[in-house]
Parts: C-alpha cells; sequence; structure tokens
C-alpha cells in the first residue's frame, strides 16, 4: 500500500525545480532577493580565498584609512581591514541563521508533532512550557539565557534557539490536528497502518511547506537577534568581527568622520533580513494560499 | 464574559508563573555562581560567601523560588553594586526619560503607519504601494542601531538640521521643574517654551529611530487588514447608499480594519521594549535600554535580571489587557472557542 502513490524517482524534484525556476524569472523582487544572499553566502565561503586579509590581523599605521583599492571598505580604529570582517562578520551571521533555523525547526517540529499526536497532558506540558517561553519579548529571553550561562556566541545562538521553538512547535501542532482529522488519514487508519507510519508518511509531508515558510522567517530573526546581542556585548566578543559587534565599534567613529567602520556590517545585516523575508513573503504566497501574514 | 476575563486571567497568570520559573531557571540554577554575578567580578570570597548566604542560595530550590518570586513582588529587586544603590531607584530614576521616548516612537508609529496604509491601499498605486512595502522591509530588516547611526550621520553630522546624540537637552539647557518626569510636559506646565522646543528636537532621531520596526510592523498588518476590508459586502452597501468614497473608507473602512491591529500591541510593546535596549545608547539617552547595557559591560548583572523579567511581566500585562479589550470591542472573540 505504501508504494501506491509514489511519483517515478526523480520527476517530482525535477518538476520542483523548474517550479522554482520560474518563480524567480517571473518575479524580479524575488531574483534579486535570492541573488542578493547567494552573493553574500558566496562572500562568507570564499571570502578567505578571495580577500585574502587576515580580518583580526592589527595594523596600527594603517588605521581609520577611507575605503579605496587597498581596502574596498575601509580600515577600523586598529587598521584591520574592514572588508575582510564584513566577509568573516557574513560567514558568523550565517552560520548562525542556519544553525537555529535547523535547530529551532527539528526541535521545536518534533515538539509540535509530539504535543499534536500524543495530545493529553504531554501536549499540555509542552504548550505550557512554550507559552513561557513566548511570555518574554524574545530579545529578554535571549538575553536571560547569556547572561545565565555566560556571555558568548554560542549561548547567543542557543538563547536565540530557545526564542524560536514556540514559533516552530506551535504552528506544527496546530497543522498536524487539522491533518490529523483529514479523510485520508482516517483511510490509512482503517486500512490498519501504524500510528508512527502515519505520521511519517501522510501527516509529516503535509507540514513540510508550513515549516520552510516559518524557517525562511526564523532565518531572518536569527540574523537580527545576533546582531543586536553582540551590539549590547552579549553576543560574541570583541576582536571577533561579528556584525553586531563590529556596528558597536563603529558608533565612536561615525561622527568624527569614520563612517565605513559601523555602516558596511550594518548593511550586511540588512542585507541578509531583508531577502530573507522577501523570500519568505513569496514562498508563502505561493506555498500558503491561506494565512499571509502568520509570521513572527 | 467575566467568565472568559477570568479564563484569560487565569493563562496569563499561568505564563507569568512560567516566566518568572524561566528566568529564575537561567538567571538563578545554571550560572556557577548567581551571588558573584550579582555582586560583580571584584567582590571578595567574604562577601560572596555572605551573599550566597543572604540570598538563601544555600536552601532547597524551591524555597530559593520563593524567595526570589516573593522578593521580586515585595519590590526588594537587588543592589546595583555599579551604581551603589538598589536596583529599584536605579530604574526609577530612568524610567521617565524611557517613558517620553517610547511614547513619541509610539506616537510615530502608528501616526505614520495609518498614513502610509491608507496611501497605498486608497486607489490602486503600484508605485506608492511598492515603495511602502520597501520602507516595510527596510524596517524589518534594519538593526535599530544602526538605523539611528544612518540618522545621526544624515541629519546632524551632514546636514545639521538635528542635535547629535546629547541625550535629551542641548548642553546649555536645564531641564524643567519635575512633575512627571516628561521633559516635553514638564516643559509646557512650567511654560520653558525654549526647553520644550529643544526636548522635541532632542526627541525627533531617537523617536523615529526606535518607532521604525513597530511602523514596519503596523504597516504591514493595517494594509493587509485595510485590503480585505475594503472588499467586504458592508462597504459595498455604504458606498450604494451614497455615502462618497473616502467617507467610506475613513469611517467605515478605517475603524475595521484596526481591530486585528490592536492583538499586535503586545509586539508592538516587545519591540519598544528591546528597541530601548538597542536605541538609547547610540542617542546616549539617559533611560532604562542604555542602563541595561552599561550595566552588562560593567558585569553588574542585577540590573539586567530584573529587567529581564520586568519586560516579560509587562508583556504578559499589556496581552492580557489587549485580550479583554478585544473581547470588549468584538463581541464575535468572547467565546472561549473564537479566541485562539
Amino acid at each position: 500500500m505504501a508504494d501506491v502513490a509514489i511519483p517515478a524517482p526523480g520527476t517530482a524534484r525535477r518538476a520542483t525545480a523548474r517550479t522554482a525556476l520560474r518563480l524567480v524569472h517571473d518575479d524580479p523582487q524575488l531574483l534579486f532577493a535570492s541573488v542578493l544572499l547567494a552573493l553574500l553566502a558566496a562572500l562568507a565561503a570564499l571570502g578567505p580565498v578571495l580577500w585574502p586579509q587576515n580580518p583580526l590581523a592589527l595594523n596600527i599605521g594603517e588605521a581609520l584609512r577611507a575605503p579605496s583599492p587597498a581596502h574596498p571598505m575601509g580600515t577600523d580604529n586598529v587598521g584591520r581591514d574592514v572588508f575582510a570582517r564584513f566577509c568573516a562578520g557574513a560567514r558568523i551571521s550565517l552560520s548562525v541563521g542556519a544553525i537555529v533555523t535547523a535547530a529551532g525547526a527539528a526541535f521545536g517540529s518534533l515538539i509540535g508533532l509530539g504535543a499534536g499526536t500524543l495530545g493529553g497532558w504531554l501536549d499540555a506540558v509542552l504548550m505550557r512550557v512554550m507559552d513561557a517561553i513566548l511570555a518574554f519579548p524574545p530579545l529578554a529571553l535571549a538575553m536571560a539565557v547569556t547572561v545565565g550561562l555566560g556571555v558568548g556566541l554560542k549561548t547567543a545562538t542557543l538563547g536565540i534557539v530557545l526564542t524560536s521553538l514556540p514559533y516552530f512547535a506551535r504552528l506544527l501542532r496546530s497543522e498536524v490536528i487539522k491533518i490529523r482529522t483529514l479523510p485520508f488519514v482516517e483511510a490509512a487508519t482503517a486500512i490498519g497502518a501504524h500510528p508512527s507510519w502515519i505520521m511519517w508518511r501522510h501527516i509529516l509531508p503535509h507540514t513540510l511547506s508550513t515549516l520552510l515558510i516559518q524557517s525562511a522567517a526564523v532565518f531572518g530573526y536569527a540574523i537580527l537577534t545576533l546582531a543586536g546581542l553582540g551590539f549590547v556585548g552579549l553576543g560574541a566578543q570583541v576582536p571577533t568581527p561579528e556584525w553586531g559587534v563590529m556596528i558597536t565599534n563603529g558608533l565612536q567613529y561615525a561622527l568624527t568622520g569614520q563612517w565605513w567602520i559601523g555602516v558596511f556590517p550594518g548593511l550586511g545585516v540588512l542585507a541578509v533580513v531583508t531577502a530573507t523575508s522577501i523570500i519568505a513573503d513569496r514562498l508563502r504566497d505561493a506555498l500558503d494560499p491561506r494565512g499571509r501574514y502568520a509570521h513572527l | 464574559m467575566i467568565r472568559t476575563v477570568g479564563g484569560r486571567l487565569l493563562g496569563s497568570l499561568a505564563a507569568i508563573f512560567g516566566a518568572s520559573v524561566v528566568s529564575f531557571l537561567f538567571l538563578r540554577i545554571l550560572p556557577g555562581n548567581p551571588a558573584r554575578l550579582i555582586l560583580g567580578p571584584l567582590a571578595s570570597q567574604q562577601a560572596i560567601q555572605q551573599q550566597v548566604r543572604l540570598m538563601g542560595l544555600d536552601r532547597p530550590i524551591y524555597v530559593q523560588y520563593l524567595r526570589y518570586i516573593s522578593s521580586f513582588f515585595s519590590g526588594d529587586w537587588g543592589f546595583s553594586y555599579s551604581n551603589g544603590r538598589p536596583v529599584r531607584e536605579v530604574i526609577a530614576t530612568r524610567l521617565p526619560a524611557s517613558i517620553e521616548l517610547g511614547l513619541y516612537a509610539f506616537a510615530f508609529a502608528f501616526v505614520a503607519a495609518v498614513v502610509l496604509a491608507l496611501l497605498s491601499t486608497y486607489r490602486h498605486r503600484p508605485v506608492v504601494d511598492g515603495t511602502v512595502r520597501a520602507i516595510s522591509f527596510f524596517g524589518l530588516g534594519t538593526p535599530p542601531f544602526w538605523f539611528g547611526l544612518l540618522l545621526l550621520l544624515a541629519f546632524s553630522q551632514a546636514l545639521h538640521l538635528l542635535p547629535g546624540p546629547e541625550g535629551r537637552l542641548g548642553p546649555a539647557v536645564a531641564p524643567p521643574p519635575t512633575v512627571t518626569g516628561l521633559y516635553t510636559v514638564d516643559a509646557v506646565i512650567a511654560g520653558q517654551w525654549g526647553t520644550l522646543g529643544n526636548a522635541l528636537q532632542h526627541l525627533v532621531l531617537p523617536a523615529v529611530t526606535l518607532g521604525l520596526a513597530p511602523f514596519a510592523y503596523l504597516v504591514r498588518l493595517l494594509r493587509v487588514n485595510l485590503l480585505e476590508v475594503s472588499r467586504e459586502q458592508f462597504i459595498t452597501v455604504v458606498r450604494s447608499k451614497g455615502v462618497g468614497r473616502w467617507t467610506a473608507y475613513v469611517r467605515h473602512a478605517l475603524p475595521n480594519a484596526f481591530l486585528p491591529t490592536l492583538t499586535a500591541g503586545g509586539m508592538v510593546l516587545a519591540q519598544l521594549l528591546a528597541g530601548s535596549v538597542l536605541v538609547e545608547t547610540v542617542f546616549n539617552w539617559p533611560g532604562v535600554g542604555a542602563l541595561v547595557v552599561d550595566s552588562i559591560l560593567r558585569q553588574d548583572y542585577a540590573v539586567v535580571q530584573t529587567f529581564i523579567l520586568l519586560s516579560a511581566f509587562a508583556y504578559v500585562a499589556l496581552n492580557l489587557i489587549v485580550d479583554v479589550l478585544y473581547g470588549v470591542i468584538d463581541p464575535r472573540v468572547r467565546t472561549p472557542t473564537g479566541a485562539r
């Protein structure tokens, strides 16, 4: 019974790729967002190869130089190359965004699936825990985690993951509860399929589009929050080329004329977050005909 | 009605309880030594042991939790070693500045959101609509502290139109006699128009910076709601009765589009709270947010902990108020099933 509805392997994937290409082709904004994100990802991945300067190397003689061919984004107050730091910052931000999204989606959906399928006291307990997390403004909870567990990039990431859990869990739970009552699930139950098989084969695939939309939204949120934590001194610590930390550093020099130290890393955050929110928006339009603003 | 309000109240109490447990867990149980966290890096071993006893850290966990929460509610929020004063006093002196900034930021966000949402939906104007959507993407994607920096560069440094990061008033201007603590209100009460002008000038950039994210959020929400409501049948009915297009829009569509926006109140407060931490430092604004950042730098975590718990309580309280208000305004959601 399991192999009845499975299309020839590869067909579905090819069709999805073609649909994605057509979507991008028909929509200049989406094209722009995708190209921007791809560009930043390339800078993050290939930065050390393309621009072989050490983002941590001090060079007092070259301090506070304006952008020039030798330093496309200038140098900061201790002579570090801002472009090298920008690329390193892209690497940090994009990886933290990816880690938060993956961990949040995995654990959040596990919680949501568990609560939605098993119900009963487990559902009640899990959802109360999620409510407790939602009782904090997200930045405040992330701050609590970093203050409690020790300041740094790792704890900041952990804190952001924690704040992202309820969004996934609540969404997945409500989806599961909705899908569980649909005729095809009842049919599978009537045939005698095991509940875990039904979950895996019949319910989970139907939640994937919702999960994808939410993931795109969380990705941008994670990067913005990481920059905020770095800015107040709870995220990455000082020599680390993290965008939020770099903006804090640039703040002192902006008003004496060295605007480039703080402005470029902020542009990076803006570019990533805007690109992902455009992509999340379009995903929502393409995949989810119902909710148009069920976002963070 | 009373039953639903009671239900919401219970739900909020549960949320506050949960929030207090979470913050207790993170700020009291997990770190190596909360006493050192409170006393700061320079405290002596003896002082730390005394603090451990004082905080009851040698007692069972549930006793610790009860003490933690009861001292919080009795207003004993600990001692800020870097300021040499109780946390409550320090926060109280900083609060008016934050409230004033928050109010102006909210006013800006709200008015701008209404105006731009109306502009982008009243007629089919793709250019206007596209611009508004672009602005809202910008607002939601910008780190607020960075946007503040850009505004300072443009309006203070390049154009010399507005003051730089001097705080609430220029260096030569004395604060008005304290009545409310809000300089603009106090200046009006005292009749000091020069001071009022100066305070307003100093408010423009921080308020716009802080209001940007809530504005972007509200304008997105309002735009979608307005589009939906303006397609409803009752608008057609009102129009067919001879009411003008503008009147139908502003008098009938707008109020209905506002309803769902009310639920965003909690979100807006969260953005303002977080924003104050991220924005005040940029402008040297002497508010609670800047206090929190200073305390982080000095490792004076008693202040930070209080801020975190207080903001959770404010957030839960506002969400409760919004829920109840929503039930009063929109009878359709009064049943428990309609609430979620």
